[in-house]
């Protein structure tokens, strides 16, 4: 009984497995006479990696999609770090409203508020900047919310001593605070830019220039700016996926911990 | 929680006045930052979006009022009803099959095994794989001679030109969509299965009840809050989903893929019929918290709290 279960979940697991080896084997294909097939050629492969970074956008979509994601995915940490302890730990006038807008935010979607952003944006004259497209994604109700979550749960006698020997509440929360929501924040880091890699939505809207183009939006385009090669499009498809895949595998206990959140009981 | 005597009047001074004034003046100042960050790009936005959907807006001049025009005009506009539909289906034909296999593969793959540590991890790869490299992968394993159909081939059918067939296309989109958010809930999934106390499956098992009777008395019962959870986030996900329908197929072949979220946007950033595409965005917003409020209603219904 036990290895039939073992059997059965691994060829499950193999069968869906199965595209993200077709992009392997696409990516070494040399011309688009053998989709069908899943024969790997590492040489093939090799070229068009070399044909990717030699000429064309792609090392610039990829210069862009690295600066995109980690600026915001560090300013989201340094300001949701900021705004959720305050909400769990300080008491301030408006601490109550500004929650509650949050958690209003909490079941908005980008889609809804498309329209005004870009507007906005292009009043400040942000259209083909990176501010226009780092700043209006920079935080998130989810990202303020789960770290307020995790410092609800902060011990308060260390936080109470650290007043008592006359720590200042800034020293407080960089020296004591911080430290203890390192979980948190990893998350929320590692959520956040698996989010802005994959963004496609808001550079298209924002960015015309296509030396601002992050990955998404280049790629959607390679299929004209190459000729349409499958190999050298795969290959594209391929690079992007690995730092995610990096990311993920090193940080797997974040990676779970920010999915199952709000879905497990406690 | 106890102090020595000896600390109480330094304890008395961290809660004193001073004390408050310091923590309200560093609250403010760590919270002024999403403060502004909400107002600006969410607050504003929201209250234009409702304002925008009543107005003509293409972006020359100001918004003009029109009261429930756009509105009106939904109502009669056959591309925002075939949005409607194309939405509604990928909606349910993607979430329901993901979290049915999602159920049958997490069940077994939560209970201890050699290697079940490594296959959560290796299921979780599609759903860790940015959107736009499946998407450009799926549209080649869908083309003529591609995977998809040398596939069928093996087992006997003809080939099917799945994405520019008018019946084919969405479903094309709704196997990649499902194949791509099954890891993410079996990892939900196994994580809640995990956390349902052993001893009642013990208790069931000795009164000798046989697994599809456990399963069906005692996982799913138990499993609701999770269950709640994942239905949720793949309505959701699915109905503002934007990328594979913009990658896979722009829409096409004749509208059959043109999901809600890509008809507002051509409606608002190619033709500029900002005020349109405003009222559209509404439509989606109170669809998407009726259906959050009615999974919770319906799931929530026989819990005592």
């Amino acid at each position: 009984m036990k290895v039939l279960r073992g059997t059965v979940l691994t060829l499950v697991v193999a069968v869906m497995l199965l595209p993200v080896y077709a992009m392997f084997a696409l990516s070494s294909a040399s011309d688009a006479s053998d989709l069908g097939g899943l024969t790997f050629d590492a040489s093939q492969l090799g070229a068009h990696v070399a044909q990717l970074f030699g000429q064309g956008g792609f090392p610039l979509y990829l210069r862009n999609s690295l600066i995109l994601s980690l600026g915001i995915a560090v300013l989201e940490v340094i300001l949701s770090a900021a705004a959720g302890y305050a909400l769990a730990q300080l008491r301030f006038p408006g601490s109550r409203a500004l929650f509650a807008v949050i958690v209003g935010t909490l079941s908005l979607s980008p889609v809804v508020v498309l329209v005004p952003m870009y507007l906005i944006v292009k009043a400040l004259g942000w259209i083909d900047t990176f501010q226009g497209m780092i700043v209006p994604f920079m935080m998130s109700a989810f990202g303020v919310f789960l770290v307020r979550q995790f410092a609800l749960a902060l011990p308060r006698e260390l936080l109470l001593s650290a007043r008592v020997d006359g720590a200042s509440e800034l020293r407080i929360f960089a020296r004591i605070g911080v430290p203890l929501l390192r979980p948190a924040l990893l998350t929320l880091f590692l959520l956040q830019f698996l989010a802005q890699w994959d963004n496609l939505l808001w550079p298209l809207i924002v960015a015309n220039d296509p030396g601002l183009w992050p990955l998404p939006v280049g790629l959607s385009q390679l299929q004209t700016e190459y000729d349409f090669s499958i190999g050298l499009v795969s290959t594209a498809a391929l690079i992007t996926a690995v730092p995610p895949l990096a990311l993920m595998f090193l940080l797997q206990r974040y990676y779970v911990a920010g999915l199952t959140l709000g879905g497990v009981r406690k | 929680m106890t102090l020595s005597p000896a600390l109480a009047p330094r304890v008395a001074r961290v809660s004193g006045q001073g004390q408050r004034w310091a923590e309200a003046r560093t609250g403010a100042l760590l919270s002024l930052p999403a403060a502004l960050y909400f107002l600006l790009f969410w607050v504003v936005p929201f209250v234009s979006a409702v304002y925008l959907s009543f107005t003509s807006y293409d972006l020359a001049g100001a918004p003009e009022w029109t009261g429930l025009d756009n509105y009106r005009r939904m109502l009669e506009d056959p591309g925002f009803w075939n949005s409607a539909r194309v939405t509604a289906v990928y909606t349910a034909g993607s979430v329901v099959p993901s979290i049915v296999l999602a159920l049958a593969i997490a069940v077994p793959l939560s209970k201890p095994g050699r290697y079940n540590a490594f296959l959560r991890a290796l299921v979780m790869i599609p759903a860790a794989m940015p959107l736009v490299a499946t998407s450009l992968t799926w549209s080649v394993i869908f083309a003529e001679d591609g995977l998809a159909n040398a596939l069928i081939g093996l087992a006997g059918a003809e080939p099917k030109p799945w994405l520019t067939d008018e019946g084919l296309a969405l479903w094309a989109l709704v196997i990649m969509t499902t194949w791509k958010h099954l890891g993410l809930f079996v990892i939900i999934l196994t994580a809640g299965l995990q956390g349902l106390p052993l001893s009642v499956f013990e208790a069931a098992g000795l009164d000798g009840a046989g697994p599809v009777r456990i399963f069906f008395r005692i996982t799913l019962p138990l499993l609701r809050r999770t269950l709640l959870f994942v239905l949720v986030i793949a309505v959701v996900g699915a109905m503002q989903s934007f990328v594979p329908a913009f990658l896979l197929t722009k829409g096409g072949p004749a509208g059959a893929t043109e999901v809600l979220p890509l008809y507002m946007w051509a409606t608002g950033f190619t033709f500029e019929r900002m005020g349109y595409a405003s009222a559209i965005a509404m439509v989606l917003l109170v669809a998407m918290l009726a259906l959050s409020v009615a999974q919770f209603r319906v799931l929530r219904g026989g819990d005592d709290g």
